[in-house]
């Protein structure tokens, strides 16, 4: 009896999976149709993804925009935002479903998973046929930075190209104290600091928790053992974990951490230590230009900081943020001449920036713009996810040479020496699986200072061996060795 | 006669505990439940505390100052959050009453020794509580088939039937109603629809409350289906919308350099809103507990009062 | 004609009863029967492409068994079984314990308002997620500033520091499970006990029976259906832990691994940068085929014992 009923469900599964795949064929036809009226005079409906708080007034500025963009390209844009916690899930799943779109932000290791899968078109070819506008502004390390096997599949947003660890101090106990933090060069410079902080002020905890900064360049994250130096041998990949100058500094950080610097639980934290809220004398933030600025209006205030390195460009600060053009997309060419207008027209890019000028913004005398309020809080979106930084409006209150400050911190990024590998990890899947794990166990513990490295990376390292480092770190060496080559 | 029943009162009373075992029981009893309701008491005090006290001592049983600034963020988008009140309640009535026809009717015919193919019925619903669809293909079945994105069908009709509470309801069905008062009604020439509203349900009232409850606790609590079908924001659920709030809030605070892009007001009390978040969520349905409450022990004072 | 008039005319006999279940079956036929072909991914390799979800798996790579492999392949795979099989055992006996006797104590205790009272509390962990109910533990187990360690340092004993210490966590886990779901099983006993037929009571107390013979003659024997249903149930699903218990109330911290690692959370942490649907589809299938084999050993079992109790 129970093999019938079984026999007759997984009948019924196939059968249905059957209908199901039939509707599924249906919804490609039908676009098929649609795709052939596109090149007709009806105006092509751009569906655009991107990420922030839904805002009350997208509708209006893109009905603005739209008219704007009819004439234009003869195209139109439905921008729909989706909030910062859901965006990835959401478009995961639009992803993996096949769902027709054309243009989504994207961004790091989401982009590259998602790339490798096939999910995104190839952005190279695109930007050759409809954005040659967009390709000639790009900073070229844009261009070199996010391949994957070779191909661009997504458009970066021109912005810094590189990233800067800086010490961040709180201003008015470094002035009470007469600390000069110009001198700081490493993290043992900072001990006599931290102890008058943590003799003479007990309402400041002396370090919030936070990595060290160490000199390499990761192939997986900061926490897989997986790494090349930034100085010496740039060919061979390393377990950095294993190399002594990041014993040394974690040592410090140890050191730190049993002088009671750092938190007790400083080895399970996820605390953000919220800015606005002044219980710390120094962390660790990544610089851009005028980050100085915005700081002090996020924390209230007074703060000064200290660089811990030169800006160094990585493929992770290459990827920032990204338009994909969806391989399921009904008119790619028409999802390109929008991105290549809203990276190279001003005024498209100020739209979906600032909204309607006039309504959320206003121009003031000089071509610097100041915000209408109330307005201006129905439409505010993220700068940083959209596209290109240097063609935007300046505010009354912005330095008078912003663009020229990033310009100047991409002209000083040094390169680092894998941008544009990308490991893919198939052959591996398995040991990386393990080794997550290891990482999860150990990497937080070690890397905040909790534990003593002496004795805990070498546990951590067998670990990691144990759980197939070796064989990952072989794979992903004889990758990186082809790709040299290929680069000469 | 009058004097044997005394004597038996003393040695022991048929109908209750002793007096110290009611006593010991209602204490262990009270603990258990202070155990339980401690944490949400500190919940609220935490959303009436100030940020700064927070900062500076961490999560503190007594805070060293009060305030209401979390419930005063809340009450500034009190608009968008009565609407996502709306929603939940429609959500959760219509769900609740469609889930509990559904499971009742199911696990009644699958609950009868006359229906010929029970077991086969039995199997097919057990089944989908091991082996499920997966999130992708379920998400295609919502949109692209049913096409329900963006209507409450896609918040109500996904969490309609739960295998497990069909075979729950199939076991009180079974235990709780009597073969023999069916006979009777059967040779009364009642037809079988007509012995399950006016006979079966009556008697059933206790699981249909419970299932009732759990569907109303399982409909008011998910955000999961809002976060993959709801894109208006209109019809975004209670549970759905302040989690989107407290992502947000704890993502900008993450990165004040984004920050600084989408805020122009001052910063949000992190910890404290999102306290003040369960209170203002969960407190209703608390005090919905006690409607489906009744049902429970009504069977027990009829009980008593017949004694 | 035969072949088709039989059953034809059992389906017709049956007409009333296949009504009845007829809306139910559309539903597990939408929501549950058509998404399984899902299930075909964990043999899969996906890829995307253009023409949808449907022939972009069709057209995807058969991989045979490759998307298990991590799960066995790995050093941990015996950690996180049985952490997995053990919380789960004992969650699932404990919880069972818990669940019938405070049902009981609630149905005897002779002020009913106090009851519910309690009822009410009982079911209010149920309300908190583990987020909410980790920065409470971490109130209360911190290393700096917890509840416990000042209480400790008080009577001048040593700090302990619980985050980093995994020999208390299985008591932690086991009692924070328990506490977040017995409120909720409780009620499930106490419908049960509620629609128990008054009578067998008024008899037993009319053959002077006492209370703890008549829970014991009446009310447990009337629960035991309930409890062999509710089990079988569970044991299905005995390779799924509840996620937040094992992740967010240690704040996923590594020196706990060796107590708090479970299936769950390993494939979490082994996926987090890695997106594999396949993988992720396996590892469901996977618990599924496990728990669906001890489910239909359980009831075979509980079958020859009492053919009347079993699921199927």
């Amino acid at each position: 009896m129970m093999k019938k009923t079984l026999v007759m469900m997984l009948a019924l599964i196939m059968s249905f999976s059957v209908f199901l795949a039939a509707c599924g064929g249906n919804d490609d036809d039908s676009s098929n149709s649609g795709n052939s009226g596109n090149d007709g005079d009806e105006p092509y409906e751009i569906i655009w993804y991107t990420i922030g708080t839904p805002q009350k007034d997208t509708d209006k500025v893109f009905e603005h925009l739209n008219e704007y963009l009819v004439d234009k390209i003869n195209a139109t844009v439905k921008m729909t935002q989706i909030d910062w916690g859901d965006y990835m899930k959401k478009m995961q799943i639009k992803i993996n479903s096949g769902e027709k779109f054309d243009i989504a932000y994207i961004a790091g290791s989401e982009y590259l998973l998602n790339a490798r899968k096939g999910a995104f078109l190839d952005m190279g070819e695109l930007l050759d046929q409809y954005g040659q506008e967009t390709k000639a502004i790009l900073d070229p390390a844009f261009l070199e930075g996010p391949l994957v096997n070779g191909t661009l599949y997504g458009l970066p947003a021109n912005k810094e190209i590189g990233q800067q660890s800086v010490y961040l101090f709180n201003k008015s106990l470094v002035e009470k104290y007469e600390m000069d933090i110009a001198s700081i060069n490493s993290l043992a410079d900072l001990d006599p600091y931290l102890a008058a902080v943590q003799q003479n002020e007990p309402d400041f905890q002396p370090m919030a928790t936070f990595k060290p900064y160490l000199p390499f360049d990761y192939i997986l994250g900061d926490e897989l053992p997986f790494a090349i130096r930034l100085d010496g041998d740039q060919t061979k990949i390393v377990n950095f974990y294993e190399e002594p100058e990041t014993m040394e500094i974690l040592k410090v950080m140890h050191d730190y951490y049993d002088k009671g610097y750092l938190v007790g639980d400083a080895g399970t934290s996820d605390d953000p230590w919220p800015l606005e809220v002044e219980n710390w004398f120094v962390r660790k933030e990544m610089y851009q230009p005028t980050a100085e600025l915005q700081w002090a209006r996020s924390a209230g205030y007074d703060l000064v900081m200290q660089p811990m390195h030169q800006p160094i460009t990585f493929n992770g600060s290459l990827m920032g943020s990204m338009q994909a053009i969806s391989s399921t997309s009904e008119n790619p060419q028409k999802a390109m001449e929008f991105l290549n207008l809203l990276n190279t027209d001003p005024y498209v890019r100020a739209t979906v920036d600032k909204g309607i000028k006039g309504v959320h913004y206003e121009e003031l005398e000089g071509g610097k713009i100041k915000d209408i309020m109330p307005a201006r809080d129905n439409y505010r979106v993220p700068t940083y996810s959209l596209g290109n930084h240097f063609i935007l409006p300046l505010y009354e209150n912005d330095p008078e040479n912003k663009w020229e400050l990033f310009q100047e911190f991409n002209d000083d990024s040094i390169a680092a020496p894998t941008i544009g590998f990308y490991f893919d990890a198939e052959n591996v899947k398995n040991e990386i699986a393990a080794i997550e794990n290891v990482r999860g166990e150990f990497a937080k513990i070690i890397l905040h200072g909790a534990v003593d490295p002496e004795e805990f990376i070498p546990m951590a390292t067998k670990k990691f061996e144990d759980a197939g480092m070796n064989v990952v770190m072989e794979e992903m060496q004889a990758q990186y060795t082809a790709w040299l080559a290929e680069q000469e | 006669m009058e004097e044997k029943k005394k004597q038996k009162k003393k040695a022991y009373n048929p109908h209750q505990m002793s007096r110290t075992s009611n006593v010991i029981l209602n204490v262990l009893m009270a603990i258990l439940a202070f155990v339980c309701i401690f944490p949400f008491i500190y919940v609220i005090i935490i959303s009436f505390s100030d940020k700064s006290s927070i900062a500076s001592e961490g999560f503190q049983l007594i805070p060293s100052s009060w305030s209401l600034e979390a419930y005063r963020y809340l009450w500034s988008i009190k608009d968008a959050l009565f609407n996502a009140y709306a929603v939940t309640i429609l959500v959760t009535v219509l769900g609740t009453i469609i889930s509990v026809m559904l499971i009742s009717f199911y696990a009644y015919a699958i609950s009868r020794k006359e229906f010929q193919y029970r077991k086969q019925f039995t199997f097919i619903a057990f089944f989908t509580m091991l082996f499920s669809g997966g999130l992708v293909p379920t998400y295609i079945v919502i949109t692209q088939m049913l096409k329900l994105q963006d209507t409450i069908w896609a918040l109500i009709l996904p969490l309609a039937i739960n295998a497990f509470w069909i075979i729950m309801m199939r076991t009180f069905f079974k235990q709780s109603v009597p073969e023999g008062v069916l006979e009777s009604a059967r040779i009364d020439g009642a037809s079988e629809l007509r012995i399950f509203f006016q006979i079966v349900l009556p008697l059933s009232l206790p699981a249909i409350a419970t299932i009732a409850l759990f569907s109303t606790l399982g409909y008011w609590n998910d955000w999961f289906n809002a976060l993959l079908y709801i894109e208006n924001p209109n019809l975004v659920p209670l549970q759905h919308f302040l989690m989107k709030i407290e992502n947000n809030l704890e993502f900008l605070r993450n990165n004040p350099l984004i920050s600084n892009q989408v805020q122009s007001t001052a910063s949000i009390p992190k910890d404290t809103a999102q306290m003040a978040i369960v209170v203002v969520s969960t407190l209703p349905i608390a005090l919905a507990y006690p409607f489906f409450q009744r049902y429970f022990v009504a069977g027990l004072t009829v009980g008593s009062v017949k004694e | 004609m035969e072949w088709l008039s039989r059953p034809l005319r059992d389906i017709y006999k049956n007409r009333i009863w296949l009504l009845m279940v007829l809306p139910g079956l559309i539903w597990f036929i939408l929501f549950a029967y058509i998404p399984m072909g899902g299930q075909i991914l964990a043999f899969k390799d996906f890829r995307q492409g253009h023409g949808g979800f449907i022939s972009n798996v069709i057209n995807s790579e058969w991989v045979g068994f490759e998307n298990f492999e991590y799960l066995f392949t790995s050093n941990d795979a015996w950690e996180i079984t049985r952490n997995t099989l053990g919380y789960n055992l004992v969650g699932i006996f404990l919880g069972l314990v818990f669940a019938v006797t405070f049902a009981i104590i609630l149905s005897e205790i002779a002020n009913k308002k106090l009851a519910k009272i309690y009822q009410t509390g009982m079911l209010f962990p149920h309300f908190l997620s583990w987020v909410v109910v980790s920065y409470f533990a971490f109130a209360f187990l911190s290393k700096d500033n917890g509840l416990l360690n000042n209480i400790f340092s008080f009577f001048g004993l040593e700090a302990v520091s619980f985050y980093y210490e995994s020999e208390y966590w299985p008591f932690i886990l086991v009692f924070m499970g328990l506490w977040k779901s017995v409120g909720y099983s409780t009620i499930f006993y106490l419908a049960a006990i509620v629609g128990i037929d008054r009578s067998y009571y008024e008899a037993a107390m009319i053959d002077g029976a006492t209370k703890w013979q008549q829970v014991k003659h009446i009310t447990i024997p009337m629960l035991v259906p309930l409890m062999i249903i509710l089990t079988i149930l569970a044991l299905g699903g005995i390779f799924n832990s509840d996620f937040g218990l094992f992740y967010q109330l240690p704040r996923d911290s590594g020196a706990l691994y060796e107590a708090t690692n479970v299936i769950d959370t390993y494939v979490y942490r082994a996926l987090q940068n890695n997106g594999d649907i396949g993988m992720s589809t396996a590892v469901g299938l996977y618990k599924s085929t496990v728990g669906f084999i001890l489910v239909l050993l359980t009831n075979y079992i509980v079958r020859k014992i009492d053919e009347e109790q079993a699921l199927f």
